[in-house]
């Protein structure tokens, strides 16, 4: 940059803050990709335990032999990703700074079944437990409202938390017998959103 | 040429200067008459009564309605949004104490623009709107649409739903009441607790049908591309289809029964209690899951 551009540059940045911030952001971003040092052992080496780690919390085997399935394809060819390191890590500072704090989207209910010479893995992303966290602080602030709801709305509420609770309950037991069913899962989730959203509209009604 | 707030004048002269006697809504007094943006945004309360809601071709509100005495009915808002209703002793109760009753029933009937959006909330009020778009509430009240609207988000403790629009997006919600799905939507999610869910569509291009134990019925052929997720609890799950219909049916229940009546087609069977049946070529994607529910595929 050229003088005349840099004292330009100067003159803007003592007078707004916005882009004064912005830079103070990249400069600490930079220094901290200075001071990154390289990575103790090859990132072709760290990943797979890394990939283990996050699947092993989502992954429900089913069939026979689930074991028989490798998780994580074993390395094929060693290559040095040593050069990617300095990326990466510049990547993820860049993220932090502009991404965070971000809007984490409301998990939803998915399953996917991949079919592996004859063994099935099914991944379940289950939502239930994020929808009975959500149902419960519904349930909390509606005890708030409760008295400001109108009597035959009471009733509704009431007659239909019941049905809806019945059916978790069931539900519950269901997946207890029988936990790798992904059936079972999907239709607790879709219990509990009923649920949920049951909630919300008697919040309405208050 | 004839100003804007003009014309605006005119119509609610119009309007104002038509009989009182007759009891079509349509004569009732003109409450509010005034110049909006074609995008006006709307909030309505209405405890008790009806309100009809419709959509026409002119930047202008019209608020028709018959109002009882110990009743107050407010307008507050610019030409971009407003909001008005009624300020009953339901809603000062409800406002400032429990269990106020619903106060005399209010009829309206407002004309609003066509691209305007509108939140109306009512507690025994039905609800009737005609190419109106946005979002409808009742406790205990009917709402039923029809026409065209932009999207459509109806919602109920246990009124019934009565949803006939061309619509591109569409969510329902109710808890006893029934829901008839017809019209033309074709992204719906619609959803009951004990109450029946109708679907007498065939334009629905991604559909989630939910309930805990009301029965669902969907009669139609569900269109080549279509997506159908059909999820209960305890209550059935009907789908009647004409003989041509065309798709891979998914369907699964925990503990009830699978009634299939194409007989001329094989199913392949997953698991006791799990059927695959393709039906012509390709077509749509339908998934059911049922706990204890029946599943009834059955050919029109």
């Amino acid at each position: 940059m050229d003088d005349d551009r840099r004292a330009l540059l100067d003159i803007h940045l003592a007078s707004c803050w916005n882009c004064k911030a912005d830079v103070a952001h990249l400069s600490k971003a930079m220094g901290a990709l200075r001071r990154v040092s390289e990575p103790s052992a090859p990132l072709d080496d760290l990943w797979p335990t890394i990939h283990d780690r996050i699947e092993s919390a989502k992954v429900i085997s089913l069939g026979t032999q689930p074991e028989a399935v490798p998780a994580v394809p074993a390395p094929q060819k060693r290559i040095s990703w040593l050069w990617l390191a300095p990326a990466g890590v510049a990547a993820a500072v860049v993220i932090a700074l502009f991404a965070l704090p971000g809007n984490h989207a409301k998990p939803d209910q998915q399953a996917a079944a991949v079919a592996d010479t004859g063994t099935t893995l099914v991944s379940v992303v289950d939502s239930s437990y994020a929808y009975e966290r959500e149902a419960q602080a519904l349930l909390d602030k509606l005890e708030l409202q409760r008295a400001l709801l109108r009597p035959d709305a009471a009733v509704a509420l009431d007659r239909d938390l019941k049905v809806v609770d019945v059916a978790i309950a069931e539900l519950k037991d269901a997946v207890a017998r029988d936990p790798a069913n992904p059936a079972l899962r999907q239709l607790l989730a879709a219990s509990y959103r009923q649920k949920v959203d049951l909630l919300k509209r008697a919040s309405n009604a208050s | 040429m004839v100003s804007n707030s003009l014309k605006v004048a005119l119509i609610a002269a119009a309007l104002g200067a038509a009989p009182l006697v007759a009891q079509a809504p349509e004569d009732m007094p003109v409450l509010t008459a005034k110049r909006v943006s074609p995008t006006f945004s709307m909030n309505m309360w209405n405890p008790a009564g009806h309100v009809k809601l419709i959509a026409w071709d002119r930047d202008s509100l019209v608020v028709r309605g018959r109002v009882d005495r110990s009743q107050k009915y407010f307008f507050g808002g610019d030409a971009n949004g407003a909001k008005l209703g009624i300020l009953s002793g339901a809603k000062v109760a409800v406002e400032g104490g429990p269990q106020g009753d619903d106060g005399k029933p209010c009829d309206f009937v407002v004309w609003l623009p066509r691209r305007g959006r509108l939140s109306i909330k009512t507690v025994s009020a039905d609800i009737e709107g005609i190419d109106v778009s946005g979002s409808f509430y009742t406790v205990s009240g009917a709402i039923r649409l029809s026409g065209t609207s932009t999207s459509i988000e109806a919602e109920s403790m246990n009124g019934n739903l009565d949803l006939g629009a061309n619509v591109p997006w569409l969510r329902a919600r109710t808890g006893d009441g029934h829901l008839l799905l017809r019209g033309k939507p074709q992204d719906v999610d619609a959803a009951t607790i004990a109450g029946t869910l109708d679907i007498a569509t065939p334009t629905v291009l991604r559909g989630q049908f939910t309930s805990v134990s009301g029965d669902i019925h969907y009669a139609g052929s569900p269109p080549t591309g279509a997506i159908f997720e059909f999820s209960n609890h305890s209550g059935s799950v009907d789908l009647l289809l004409p003989a041509t219909a065309a798709g891979v049916f998914s369907l699964s229940s925990v503990t009830g029964s699978i009634e299939n009546s194409f007989s001329d087609v094989r199913p392949a069977a997953l698991s006791p209690r799990s059927l695959r049946i393709t039906l012509g070529r390709g077509g749509a994607s339908v998934t059911v899951r049922t706990y204890k529910g029946v599943i009834r595929l059955r050919s029109q």
